[in-house]
């Protein structure tokens, strides 16, 4: 074992001792209280984000991933610059910004709240969608063309799974950067872990605040590694990085 | 090594830069330093304007700490990271002091004012004829139509029909003793967790206007409530309790600046539950800036020189 393993060993090992430590504190001071003591009204929170991430993130594939297709298509490369400036925008705006302006016209709750975290969503995917594709090799798509592919047959057998890496490792920021925006929700009254985590903050209970916190973290964690899981089973194994291909 | 040395004396030359700011600071002839803080509602943030606009032109040097909730700014207070601010009897005698709600203005605010300071050391200035008291609200048409003008009235209609309603409220209001919990069980009623729709607390009102809740929580100076057509369920078991404002400021602080009782005093004298609804009425309704509208009230009310 040289030296730096050794680091890295141990830098692990305080890491899941301060986890440890963190837990054993909360729990000894009862700061999960509310799960155990309310749960049913835990678990319909914990539903309302759920449902809340699960339909803006939906969203946000089914318009990023298709946009990502079109801008890189050679006959509309001119409009690459429009979409990908646009969901910077939709990035760049502080979400609350967005749940401001849209309220008035969705009303309070949840529309407004799935809108926001669709619009917030779309960047990381259709960037990594359009860098994906973009980065395909020229050669291997002449190669497919001399085949007598059909520019679909290029895009569906040839650009996707050469660029399925990036897109889902897109997907997968989208997705976890969406749990925690999710708890913002609670401003515009769309529900959601949030509600526990604002309740904590402006009453300054750690009950509340880590009861919301806590499972909105895990829920993170918990997403990323089933999209890694994901990522296994879709990407072909020549192409994951490190495959020495 | 070269590029460590670099951050180095970077580092240090930022830290020598933070230093020499609070130097030039200390040292300009102001009064000294006030921390106002502020509340996360539109009373709160023209009271804290008033209040910090008027220590300026008194020759103090303020800095603002608003947009909190109410647990929040307290501890700020009690820790020192706030000075003064604006804080309601109601407020501090059940949520601070855990005592019981008292209605009557005179003896919540005797109450606490005793308790505050041989307790934490703060010091409560002088009330001001501002009852800024929670109240359940409803549009003008729905209360019509379906009978409901009184908490009571409220309770025996949810009762009669359960999960009907859905109710708007800020994060504070749904779990404070003396919000909704309290009412609830001191009415006899309960909304059901689920038709409980929590959100920040300026959008309760466009929530109610626009048909999103049936009922919403909401503070009875808010113009909102005469400008969106809204009625307030008459309280008429006295539930909430008398919610004066006043001034709260660190003892450690008034020590320090013995004249600030004095110089604030106009302030309290000069603002009531009327001028309060009408400086909210701007801010609210006609969309003016807190910071217009306060100064704006101090010049008129004489208590600053220039405009």
């Amino acid at each position: 074992m040289n030296a730096n393993k050794i680091i890295a060993f141990a830098f692990k090992g305080i890491f899941w001792l301060l986890i440890a430590y963190f837990f054993f504190w909360a729990i000894s001071n009862g700061y999960f209280g509310f799960i155990f003591d309310q749960t049913e009204e835990f678990l319909s929170l914990l539903r309302q984000h759920l449902l809340l991430v699960g339909l803006s993130s939906l969203l946000a594939l089914l318009i990023a991933i298709p946009v990502g297709v079109f801008v890189t298509r050679p006959q509309f490369k001119k409009t690459e610059w429009f979409f990908m400036n646009a969901a910077n925008l939709g990035q760049t705006l502080p979400t609350i910004a967005i749940l401001a302006l849209i309220m008035s016209y969705l009303g309070i709750g949840y529309q407004s709240a799935v809108f926001a975290l669709t619009v917030f969503s779309i960047l990381p995917i259709l960037r990594n969608t359009v860098a994906g594709i973009n980065s395909v090799d020229a050669e291997v798509i002449d190669s497919a063309t001399g085949m007598g592919l059909t520019p679909f047959q290029i895009l569906y057998k040839v650009e996707l799974p050469n660029a399925s890496y990036p897109i889902i490792a897109g997907i997968r920021t989208a997705i976890v950067m969406n749990v925690g925006a999710a708890a913002l929700a609670y401003l515009v009254g769309g529900g959601g872990l949030g509600d526990l985590i604002f309740t904590g903050i402006v009453l300054r209970s750690n009950e509340y605040l880590l009861s919301g916190a806590v499972p909105v973290t895990l829920l993170a964690i918990l997403i990323d590694q089933l999209l890694r899981l994901m990522e296994r089973v879709i990407v072909p194994r020549s192409l994951r990085p490190g495959s020495g291909s | 090594m070269k590029k460590m040395m670099t951050a180095l004396s970077a580092t240090a030359l930022l830290a020598l830069a933070a230093c020499g700011n609070g130097e030039s600071e200390a040292g300009s002839d102001s009064k000294g330093d006030i921390v106002v803080g502020g509340k996360n509602f539109t009373e709160q943030y023209v009271l804290a304007k008033i209040t910090s606009i008027y220590l300026q032109e008194n020759g103090y040097n303020v800095e603002e700490a608003v947009n909190m909730g109410s647990e929040v700014v307290r501890e700020a207070l009690e820790n020192e990271q706030v000075d003064l601010y604006w804080e309601y009897t109601g407020t501090a005698l059940v949520n601070y002091l855990g005592q019981e709600p008292l209605s009557e203005d005179e003896e919540a605010y005797e109450v606490v004012k005793d308790m505050d300071l041989e307790e934490n050391q703060i010091v409560w200035l002088d009330m001001a004829d501002v009852n800024n008291t929670y109240t359940l609200m409803m549009r003008q048409e729905d209360s019509d139509k379906m009978g409901i003008h009184s908490m009571t009235d409220l309770a025996s209609f949810i009762n009669e029909n359960p999960d009907e309603l859905t109710f708007a409220s800020d994060a504070e209001f749904a779990t404070r003793s003396d919000g909704l919990p309290g009412a609830e069980e001191h009415y006899g009623f309960e909304f059901g967790s689920n038709n409980v729709n929590r959100m920040d607390a300026g959008l309760t009102y466009q929530a109610l206007r626009d048909g999103d809740v049936a009922v919403s929580m909401g503070f009875a100076t808010d113009s909102r409530i005469k400008g969106f057509d809204l009625l307030n369920l008459e309280d008429d078991e006295d539930f909430f309790p008398a919610y004066n404002g006043a001034v709260t400021v660190r003892e450690e602080i008034l020590e320090e600046h013995p004249e600030l009782e004095e110089l604030l005093q106009p302030l309290a004298k000069s603002i009531d539950t009327e001028t309060m609804t009408e400086m909210n009425y701007q801010v609210d309704i006609e969309q003016r800036n807190e910071s217009e509208v306060a100064r704006e009230w101090l010049v008129e009310n004489g208590l600053i020189n220039k405009e």
